[in-house]
């Protein structure tokens, strides 16, 4: 039971990092940016290519990863996704195409066996009767502080009261003055970071493969559908109801059906509620 | 002869916003009547309630030739003999101007192939754009869209032609032309027409009778005559600013 | 497409074409090639028509593949049935998947429903290694019979099959059928307002799409004499999407060159390995840039008003 609770909390930690960066490019974009699952993939590499290969400190190699990843991100919004803004579907395309290129080059530079991502606590913890690893205690940790600096950085700084008037209202932002493609970069940066975070903090305890961009996408494709595109507040709250009932059913049923809770809650809010819990336009 | 339309009561909410209050009126056969109101009164939503885009509160009815129409879907409604047209042009694109107006006709009320060819080539040439049939509707210059809207809807055979704000975005002697093309397409076709606008001098040469809206609810019914001088009517736009003169956005 | 001469003559030369290539370069491994090149190309065609004709991209063009792909599996395998079953018993499996899948999604904007078809098909893929002692998970089924014996002549029944519903498909795409379907492209409420029920057409057209699929992926499994869960990976279905738009997008024929085309120039970069699936996704996002309307399909209109300029 307690174990259900902390493992169930720390997938609802990861997926959070995830889905609150993919609903954030969409609320202020109006894009569903599918190589956001090719950052987490890219963030765990990172960490174990600066780790296993240069030797790096862990905490460097990290920082390293999750910077580069932002950079990335930066990169891939300015140079293929701006010019397709036009056309929700031209986005998802060419995003995927981008998500399948990464695929293709992990698996070229890194081969297609399981990597080992060093984790920075490697003991385990006794919580109740259970024991629990350090790696995924640090994951919740770490997600709930960056989920929280995440809602600071939206609520006090200007650039997150920017943020929010873009969400709200795309148009009348830019009466005001408002940049917003240097706003869109900003938030396409701090959402590959989030992504790349979430992949360092995983990638102990889950499989690390070319192929690992896929599942998270749907996830966090499924987190904000059913939390309402756009409203964080409403990925988090999803977050944790998908990351609950994965493990739950991990736990009483089998493994094998976690990967399909997602997806099936996905396709049972299109048709329910298309607009999700908290509907389509809330902001944070 | 019951009528052809009769609205009674109908009513909707957006939340909290009472959009349309107890509208009620009805429309008889042959008859050309408008609906008025200032921006913001409730006249599409009143449109969009009658055609089946938008579902009404509880205890409207609505029925058209007899038969009742509320919970009907949009594409149902359209093919009892319900066409209408939008406050911005909605042309297919990628179609030519020609296979938009056979698009129109494809509904259930559908003629065989060849007689619907050529019913569109007749309406075009009615509508003056008979010369661009081959043409793609992108490049059409915004009078000839709304044309094209109304070959488009006329192309179903209706009975009751639904206009939203015809006159929008025109100059004033497109406006007499398209003025003078709804009359004779009226007479000709043996249509009942209904027209939104807020511009009144159009409709006095139109419409023989006015339904005044204003914060969704009648304020006024009657010849045009009668509703330029009813107070109602004059408090909704004079009190507004002289909105009724202004030309819509 | 037949209506014009050049066309006529477009499409008889195609087909002389295909037919006589593995007779002047005999050897199995041609003959294989274009074999997987056609029925791609039968995947690509029934992609556009009803995809490329709405403008409603679907992601998961794979799960009706896989789904005609095991049924032609488990029917020959388990039921022991002649394979020739396995084709309409393929489609009407995969028809009744796209009716319980697009009932619900096709109501949803573009790019949910894209990803809407892109869970089914990953869900599906899903079962198929849950459920693996009935599907023999990763490894799926083996040992299918083949349908003809000879490789030439299963080639030449997939191309007529690809030229049948090519033909079929273009049929229906220039009738009024493929007319209502563009014009749901470009304005759904308006069609809805013109008596045109949206949503009937829309489900039926991927019910046809469905179809043809599923009766590629049953010839594929006939053919290759093995199905697997692979089938249903989101890789095959941008595959066929990029066929399409290097074809053309909504010309159904276009695609038919696009798939031939990338199939052979993916077996001419065999030697580059490994970084074939990566060359493909970069071609992918260079279409994307600066070909959307692609490549095929424009050059044949070119064709074809150079030569009626002439004539």
């Amino acid at each position: 039971m307690v174990e259900i609770l902390i493992v169930g909390a720390v997938s609802s930690a990861i997926y959070a990092m995830l889905a609150v960066g993919f609903t954030l490019i969409f609320g202020v974009a109006r894009v569903l940016n599918l190589a956001h699952g090719s950052f987490y993939a890219l963030g765990a590499y990172g960490a174990y290519f600066f780790t296993s290969t240069l030797k790096m400190p862990l905490a460097l190699g990290a920082l390293l990863s999750v910077a580069l990843v932002a950079a990335f991100g930066i990169g891939v919004e300015r140079v293929l996704i701006r010019p397709m803004r036009k056309s929700q579907l031209a986005v998802l395309m060419i995003s995927l195409a981008v998500a399948l290129v990464i695929e293709q080059a992990l698996f070229l530079t890194f081969g297609s066996e399981y990597r080992n991502v060093p984790a920075f606590v490697d003991t385990k913890f006794r919580i109740g009767h259970v024991d629990i690893g350090g790696a995924r205690l640090l994951a919740l940790g770490v997600s709930v502080v960056l989920i929280g600096a995440l809602w600071l950085f939206i609520q006090k700084t200007r650039v997150g009261s920017a943020i929010l008037a873009i969400s709200q209202d795309p148009v009348a932002a830019q009466y005001m003055g408002i940049p917003s493609d240097r706003i869109f970069a900003v938030v396409m940066g701090l959402s590959a970071a989030l992504a790349a975070a979430a992949g360092i903090l995983a990638g102990p305890f889950l499989t690390v493969q070319p192929t690992m961009w896929l599942l998270p996408i749907v996830k966090a494709f499924a987190i904000v559908v059913v939390g309402g595109l756009g409203s964080i507040p409403g990925s988090i709250l999803a977050a944790l109801m998908l990351g609950y009932a994965e493990t739950i059913v991990g736990y009483t049923v089998s493994t094998s059906w976690t990967e399909i809770v997602s997806v099936l809650a996905t396709l049972l809010m299109l048709v329910i509620r298309p607009a999700g819990i908290f509907g389509r336009r809330a902001a944070f | 002869m019951s009528a052809l339309l009769e609205v009674s009561r109908l009513n909707k909410h957006f939340g909290g916003l009472h959009a349309v209050k107890d509208v009620s009126f009805t429309v008889e056969r042959g008859e050309v009547i408008g609906i008025l109101g200032p921006n913001g009164a409730g006249k599409t939503t009143v449109y969009n309630l009658l055609t089946g885009f938008i579902a009404p509160d509880a205890g409207s009815t609505v029925i058209f030739d007899g038969r009742p129409v509320l919970g009907l879907a949009p594409h149902r409604i359209a093919g009892l003999g319900i066409s209408r047209t939008f406050q911005l042009c909605r042309p297919f694109v990628g179609l030519s101007v020609m296979e938009n107006v056979i698009v129109g006709g494809l509904g259930p009320a559908r003629d065989r192939s060849a007689r619907l060819h050529d019913r569109a080539a007749s309406l075009l040439q009615r509508v003056g754009l008979a010369g661009k049939a081959e043409v793609a509707v992108e490049v059409l210059s915004y009078g000839d869209q709304r044309r094209l809207e109304i070959a488009r809807a006329l192309a179903a055979r209706p009975a009751l032609l639904m206009l939203d704000e015809p006159f929008a975005g025109l100059g004033s002697a497109e406006i007499a032309d398209l003025s003078t093309l709804i009359r004779q397409l009226h007479a000709d076709e043996g249509l009942t027409v209904i027209l939104i606008e807020h511009k009144l001098r159009e409709f006095m040469r139109l419409v023989s009778r006015v339904i005044a809206l204003d914060f969704g609810e009648v304020i006024a019914e009657g010849t045009p005559e009668q509703i330029v001088v009813h107070p109602a009517v004059i408090e909704a736009y004079i009190g507004r600013g002289n909105e009724g003169s202004v030309d819509a956005a | 497409m037949f209506g014009r001469r050049i066309d006529r003559l477009g499409v008889a030369a195609f087909v002389v074409f295909m037919a006589l290539l593995p007779l002047v370069f005999p050897g199995n491994y041609l003959i294989g090639v274009l074999t997987v090149s056609v029925i791609y190309g039968i995947w690509a065609v029934s992609w556009d028509f009803m995809s490329g004709l709405t403008g409603r991209e679907n992601f998961g063009h794979s799960l009706f593949i896989g789904v005609g792909a095991y049924t032609a599996g488990f029917m020959n395998t388990s039921f022991g049935l002649n394979g020739w079953w396995s084709l309409p018993a393929a489609m009407l499996v995969a028809m009744l998947f796209a009716l319980l899948i697009g009932l619900p999604t096709l109501r949803l904007k573009g790019p949910y429903f894209a990803l809407a078809m892109l869970s089914g098909a990953v869900i599906m893929q899903r079962l198929m290694l849950i459920f693996w002692e009935q599907t023999g998970g990763e490894e799926g089924i083996n040992g299918l019979e083949p349908l003809i014996r000879s490789q030439l002549g299963f080639y030449y029944f997939a191309l007529a099959a690809l030229c049948a519903i090519t033909a079929l498909l273009a049929l229906l795409a220039r009738s009024h059928w493929g007319l209502i379907l563009r014009a749901i492209k470009g304005d759904e409420a308006t069609c809805q307002a013109a008596g045109i029920n949206v949503t009937l057409y829309k489900i039926v057209s991927l019910i046809i799409s469905a179809a043809f699929a599923g009766a590629g992926g049953a010839m594929y499994a006939h053919y290759q004499l093995q199905v697997s869960p692979q089938l249903f990976a989101v890789v095959t279905s941008i595959t066929i999407i990029t066929m399409v738009y290097v074809g053309g997008m909504g010309s159904i024929y276009g695609p038919v060159g696009g798939a031939i085309l990338l199939v052979l120039l993916t077996e001419l970069l065999r030697r580059f390995g490994e970084w074939r699936l990566m060359i493909y996704s970069v071609t992918l996002i260079l279409i994307l840039f600066f070909l959307p309307n692609g490549l095929i399909a424009p050059i044949w209109r070119r064709v074809r008003a150079t030569w009626e300029r002439r004539t």
